[in-house]
C-alpha cells in the first residue's frame, strides 16, 4: 500500500477509520489480529501523513465557451 | 401620380405601415417605464403595459413566456428592448418585447424576490436534494473570472488547507453580459466529462458586488444550470451577507470563495491531528489489550506456581518419609547382608586351604575319590599359597566318601 504511487487518500483514511472502529468494537479483542490490525494502521496513517506532507495541488485550465 | 388614390386592403396597409415600422432602428433603443396590467396568458404569453409616470404615455408590450428571464410584476420599472408592430387582427399597436430589465435597486429586488418565490415552489431549493461532496476530493471544478479576487483567494487557501487535489479551472466571466453563458456552459461542460475525469465538486464564486454586478448568479438560468449538475455545486457568491440565488440551489452555500474553499477541503491539521488520534486510540487499546493478556498470565503463572509448590511440598515429605522409613530399615537389610557375608565368607575354600588342607585335581577335576586314579598320572595339588604337580606312585585302598 505504502509503495503503491498513488494512494488514494480518501479510500485510505477510510480504512484507518475503520480499523480505529474495530479496536473500539470489542471489549476482549483478539491479540493476533489486533497486531495485525495494528501494524495496517500505522502502516496507513503514515502514508497518509506523507501524502499530506509531499503533495501540492495542480490547477488545469478546462476548455469551453469561455473567456 | 393619379389624382385617385390607390386602394389598399386593411392587410395591406398594415403591412405598409409595419414596414415603415421597421425602419425604426429599434436595436438601438431601449424604452424606460413603469409595469402595468402584467398578465401571463396560458402559462406562455406575456403582455403588460409599459407607461411613463409623470405624461401619460401607454405602450402595450407583448413577450413570450420563455424570454422573460426573471420575475416581473405591476408597478416595476424595467427597460424593454424589441420592436414595435401593429398586430393585423386586433388591430392593435404593440411593443415586441425581446428582453426586459429591471432598472435600480428597488425593481431589481422585487424581480429578484419574485425569481426566488418562484423557483423555490418550483422546489429547486429542496433541502432534500442537496448532496455532501466527498470529504476528500481529488478533483475540483473551479468557475470563476482568473482575474477575480475571488481565483486568487479561494486558490491561496486552498493550497494552505490541503494539497494533492486536481483544480480544473474554467475561466469565466463573473458579471457583464457574457456571465450568464459562460458559467452556463462551464456547467454543463462539468457534466458532460467522463466519470474519471469529472470533478469531485465544483466551485462557483465570485467576490461581493451589488445586486447588478450579481446578476448572473441571481439569473434563472444559472440557477437551473446549478440545479441540474451532475456533480455538487458549492456556491460562493459576494461577501457574508450576499445571497444570490444560485446559493440556495447549490447543494452547499458557501458565504466567500474563502469559505468556499474551507467547505470543499480539510485543514491538513485537523487531519493530521485526527491521524494521530486514531493512532493513539489504537495504540492504547492493543496495550490495554497486552496488559490485559499479562494480567491472566501472571495470574495463571501465580495459580501454577501455587500448584508447584504444593507438588513440590508433597516430593518434600514423600521424601523425608521415605528417608525415615529407609534410616529404620536400611540397617537390618546391612545385618543380614553382613551374616550373608559371613557365612559366605566361611564357605570360601581359600579359607580351607589356610588350615592345612589342600585341592587335588587332575586336570580341571578336583578329586574326591583316590581309587580312580591310575599310578603315573599326574596330579596338581593348590595348598593356602602356591600349587605343585606331583605324580601319583600308589593308591592306598578304597576309602567311603561321606555325602553331606
Amino acid at each position: 500500500m505504502t509503495k503503491k504511487k498513488d494512494l488514494n487518500f480518501a479510500q485510505a483514511f477510510a480504512e484507518l477509520e475503520q480499523i480505529t472502529q474495530w479496536f473500539d468494537a470489542d471489549d476482549n479483542l483478539d491479540l493476533d489480529e489486533g497486531l495485525k490490525k495494528f501494524e495496517r494502521g500505522l502502516e496507513l496513517a503514515s502514508a497518509l501523513k506523507k501524502k499530506l506532507g509531499e503533495v501540492e495541488n495542480k490547477v488545469e485550465q478546462i476548455k469551453g465557451k469561455f473567456i | 401620380m393619379s389624382d385617385q388614390p390607390s386602394c389598399l386592403s386593411v392587410r395591406a396597409f398594415l403591412d405598409c405601415v409595419n414596414e415603415t415600422l421597421r425602419l425604426i432602428p429599434s436595436r438601438d433603443f431601449v424604452v424606460e417605464g413603469e409595469v402595468s396590467d402584467f398578465r401571463v396568458a396560458q402559462g406562455k404569453w406575456v403582455s403588460f403595459d409599459l407607461k411613463d409616470e409623470q405624461e401619460e404615455a401607454v405602450l402595450k408590450c407583448f413577450m413570450t413566456a420563455w424570454q422573460l428571464q426573471g420575475g416581473l410584476e405591476d408597478g416595476m420599472r424595467v427597460q424593454v428592448r424589441g420592436y414595435p408592430k401593429v398586430y393585423e387582427r386586433y388591430g392593435q399597436f404593440k411593443m415586441n418585447v425581446t428582453e426586459v430589465t429591471p432598472v435600480g435597486e428597488g425593481a431589481l429586488r422585487r424581480a429578484y424576490d419574485l425569481l426566488k418565490k418562484k423557483l423555490q415552489e418550483e422546489g429547486l431549493f429542496d433541502v432534500a436534494r442537496k448532496r455532501t461532496p466527498p470529504r476528500f476530493p481529488t478533483r475540483i471544478g473551479l468557475i470563476t473570472s482568473r482575474d477575480a479576487a475571488a481565483y486568487g483567494d479561494f486558490l491561496r487557501i486552498l493550497h494552505s488547507r490541503w494539497s494533492g487535489v486536481s483544480v480544473i479551472h474554467a475561466n469565466v466571466h463573473v458579471q457583464g453580459k457574457e456571465a450568464v453563458e459562460e458559467i452556463v456552459s462551464a456547467l454543463s461542460v462539468f457534466s458532460a466529462l467522463p466519470a474519471v475525469e469529472q470533478p469531485d465538486v465544483i466551485v462557483l464564486t465570485r467576490g461581493g458586488g451589488g445586486l447588478e454586478d450579481l446578476h448572473a448568479f441571481n439569473d434563472e438560468r444559472v440557477a437551473r444550470a446549478v440545479f441540474s449538475s451532475c456533480v455538487p455545486v458549492v456556491c460562493a457568491v459576494g461577501h457574508e451577507r450576499d445571497e444570490s440565488l444560485c446559493d440556495f440551489v447549490a447543494d452547499v452555500r458557501a458565504s466567500t470563495p474563502t469559505h468556499a474553499a474551507e467547505c470543499v477541503v480539510p485543514n491538513r491539521q485537523e487531519i493530521l491531528f485526527e491521524i494521530a488520534s486514531e493512532e493513539q486510540h489504537m495504540e492504547r487499546t492493543l496495550q490495554e489489550a497486552i496488559q490485559r493478556g499479562l494480567f491472566v498470565t501472571q495470574r495463571a503463572m501465580q495459580a501454577m506456581g501455587l500448584v508447584m509448590a504444593r507438588k513440590q511440598d508433597h516430593l518434600r515429605r514423600a521424601r523425608e518419609n521415605f528417608v525415615q522409613r529407609s534410616q529404620a530399615w536400611l540397617p537390618k537389610w546391612r545385618e543380614r547382608l553382613e551374616g550373608q557375608t559371613r557365612l559366605l565368607r566361611q564357605l570360601d575354600p581359600t579359607r580351607v586351604l589356610s588350615r592345612g588342607y589342600s585341592i587335588v585335581r587332575e586336570g580341571s577335576q578336583v578329586l574326591r575319590d583316590a581309587c580312580g586314579l591310575e599310578i603315573g598320572s599326574s596330579v596338581r595339588v593348590q595348598l593356602a599359597a602356591g600349587s605343585f604337580d606331583a605324580d601319583v606312585t600308589q593308591v592306598n585302598g578304597e576309602g567311603q566318601i561321606s555325602l553331606l
